[in-house]
């Protein structure tokens, strides 16, 4: 499934909270308990990796959908919790002898996504994860925005072109 | 001069309700003509510091629009199908309404698009009218709205556009690479791009600062009061006549009529949830396309058993939504749209209805590429590459400060089974009947869309573009929509429309509707313009002497 855009503006969550709760040095998850927070995680950094850039690892991403779901996303709750038990069923019928989603190699992880990503399940904690990644600076330094609250033109190359040339 | 305070008993002049794009208009003509007015709006009063660069919520929390966790309604597409509660209408929902979070396109329709019955002839399966009003009584108000808001751009420089009395009072905002590509792709296919005439000044006016290009406009409220909202331009003059009381949080339940069939007032929950009834001699309603004919179906009394304005089963008919579908484009260089406004580049060379092709109806395209980071990394980018992952992630790096984009606004024919009606089973927040919404497009409106992106595609390819797509997502079938009109519309006929000529209702005579709800057909989508010279032509003709 791929939310449209008429969609995603339905979607949810804020990451001044997930700021909130960096900030303050908080490592109390709110909804979550620790093992699901960390296969949940691990799933969300596959979705943005951490690798020659920060992903959602580094972003704390994790925070941002604790909250989330422990305030405007509450009825989420129970997607979040079917999910993460369906997701381990197929993780036990995939590779059969591992212990959580986490301890899954690279390569173990994103088959077992490929397998899932077409679920209700992996859509929302993928929205979850860009949001809590994209909406922070973090997000809009990977897109290449460098956030002013002020620019001049030319603002782009082909408007700079314009300007330099003074003709169309 | 601080702001009026009126008491519920105090029997004022007007009740506006709504104050947005054209409620907004309505309580400054009004208070600065003398009369006493009451603004009930069921927002919030937000102000520019109030305002924030903060997606998530504003794009994903309604921050600045209804609340469909409080404000459900539900979604059927035909009468004959059961309705599912899904978010079918959103709306700015604060003091300014739409024309805070608005992107700020602002075109006049077109004199044909008031007489297309008469040019076109009738389409099986819609409802097409001319409208009962003309182009010609509509332009003194255009030039009043764009004097009176601040509107940017180039009069004269669209082909396509009627005859204007004024120039706009501001020039153009400068170009971006998305309209200089825009514009370099449809000359070579021998088009005629203009300049967007936008709702955002380029130079200081009024004593309102000039945009700073921050980007972030559209679906935003402006930090600076940069954006020509009612809230910035026009809301501020009319609560410093001392006449005017604006009321927020306040949600009107009912608009209560008297024995003798005329409107005594209206009654709303306050901030605190209790029961207000404010008295008044005539009411507006500002609501918009979807609230307005809810508000008069829910105000059903002994000489209107069926709801206000509704003898003839008008109320809520011939919904029209916005149409039109996107395509992208990759560019080799950066274009950075994520700066400064919008749109800067629009063509109307496919806007009028050619029966050549076959179906009713066309559009306007514009250059733009209006993704926020996020909403970008969940949509924006092309489907036949992976949406998740080290490689996405690393696309989505390249792609989003190289991209443009060009969007449809299409034509929507007005079809009687389209329609906003009260749901039988569920209820809002406050216990009242959630709006239900019925929508499917006419067949042409689909045909017109994919004709457009054809369009837009060769404009993107002739502009140089390395790879185009469309967004799939955008085209077919309609299910959401921001642009709310035509569910109370205008015309001669009591039998068939809802309001005169004049936006009163036809069967109350201190009762008047002006917002999207009021439009006989929806041009092209883009109706701000047309709604707000609405209400400045209705201001003028109470001004004028009509009774209430």
């Amino acid at each position: 499934m791929k939310i449209s855009r008429r969609e995603w503006v339905l979607a949810a969550a804020c990451w001044a909270e997930v700021l909130r709760a960096q900030s303050s040095q908080s490592d109390q998850l709110i909804w979550f308990n620790p093992a699901d927070a960390a296969e949940i995680k691990a799933i969300a950094v596959q979705i943005i990796p951490d690798d020659d850039t920060p992903g959602a690892g580094t972003a704390g991403v994790i925070w941002f959908i604790d909250r989330s779901l422990a305030g405007y996303d509450q009825d989420k709750q129970e997607l979040y919790k079917r999910g993460v038990a369906e997701t381990q069923a197929k993780r036990a019928e995939l590779f059969p002898g591992s212990t959580s989603i986490a301890s899954l190699s690279n390569d173990q992880q994103i088959a077992l996504l490929k397998a899932i990503e077409k679920t209700d399940f992996f859509q929302q904690v993928r929205l979850h994860a860009i949001l809590g990644f994209f909406g922070q600076p973090i997000g809009l330094k990977l897109v290449g925005v460098q956030h002013q609250m002020h620019y001049e033109p030319p603002f782009g190359y082909y408007d700079g072109e314009v300007a330099r040339s003074g003709s169309k | 001069m601080s702001m009026a305070q009126f008491r519920p008993t105090d029997t004022v002049d007007f009740i506006v309700i709504g104050i947005g794009a054209a409620g907004g208009v309505m309580a400054k003509e009004l208070a600065t003509s003398g009369f006493r007015v009451v603004a009930l709006e069921q927002g919030p009063w937000r102000h520019e510091k109030d305002f924030k660069h903060d997606e998530v919520a504003v794009m994903f929390r309604a921050g600045l629009t209804n609340n469909p966790k409080k404000q459900l309604n539900t979604f059927r597409k035909t009468p004959s199908d059961p309705a599912q509660q899904q978010q079918a209408v959103e709306y700015g929902c604060m003091v300014g309404g739409g024309s805070v979070h608005f992107t700020t396109n602002y075109w006049r329709f077109h004199p044909e698009d008031f007489r297309e019955r008469s040019v076109f002839g009738p389409v099986p399966g819609a409802d097409l009218r001319d409208w009962p009003i003309t182009y010609d009584d509509l332009e003194p108000y255009y030039t009043k709205a764009e004097w009176d808001l601040g509107i940017s751009g180039l009069g004269g420089s669209n082909p396509f556009d009627g005859p204007r009395s004024k120039p706009y009072p501001l020039p153009p905002m400068p170009v971006k690479s998305s309209g200089v590509l825009f514009e370099r792709g449809a000359k070579k296919l021998g088009l005629h791009p203009f300049p967007a005439p936008l709702a955002i000044i380029s130079e200081q006016y009024r004593g309102r600062p000039a945009c700073v290009h921050c980007g972030y406009c559209e679906a935003f409220g402006c930090e600076v009061g940069a954006k020509s909202s009612t809230l910035a331009a026009l809301i501020p003059a009319a609560v410093k006549t001392g006449r005017c009381e604006v009321r927020p949080n306040s949600y009107v339940r009912k608009i209560e009529t008297g024995k003798d069939g005329r409107v005594t007032g209206a009654i709303y929950f306050d901030t605190d949830g209790r029961e207000v009834f404010q008295r008044a001699k005539a009411v507006v309603v500002c609501a918009n396309g979807a609230e307005t004919p809810r508000l008069l179906l829910m105000s059903k009394s002994n000489a209107f058993p069926e709801g206000l304005g509704n003898s003839d089963g008008n109320v809520g008919k011939y919904l029209m939504f916005d149409s039109g579908g996107f395509a992208f484009g990759l560019f080799e260089h950066p274009l950075n749209e994520y700066k400064s406004v919008v749109v800067t580049r629009v063509l109307h060379d496919y806007y009028r209805s050619d029966p050549k092709r076959g179906f009713y109806g066309g559009g306007g395209i514009d250059g733009r590429f209006d993704y926020y980071p996020a909403g970008f990394a969940l949509a924006g980018m092309p489907l036949d590459g992976p949406q998740w992952g080290s490689e996405w992630k690393r696309e989505i790096g390249q792609y989003y400060t190289h991209m443009s984009g060009t969007l449809a606004h299409a034509s929507c024919l007005a079809v009687e089974q389209n329609s906003i009606s009260l749901d039988d089973k569920v209820k809002d927040a406050w216990g009242l009947p959630a709006m239900r919404v019925t929508f499917k497009n006419h067949p042409d409106d689909l045909k017109a869309a994919d004709f457009l992106m054809e369009r837009q595609k060769e404009i993107l390819l002739a502009a140089g573009a390395k790879k185009v797509w469309a967004d799939p997502t955008t085209l077919g079938e309609i299910t959401y929509s921001r642009h709310l009109m035509g569910s109370c519309r205008m015309g001669d006929d009591p039998k068939t429309s809802v309001v005169n000529k004049w936006n009163r209702v036809h069967d109350v005579p201190n009762l008047y509707l002006v917002d999207g709800s009021s439009l006989v057909t929806c041009a092209r989508q883009q109706p701000t313009a047309t709604i707000q010279a609405l209400a400045y032509r209705l201001s003028d003709n109470i001004r004028r002497g009509a009774s209430l």
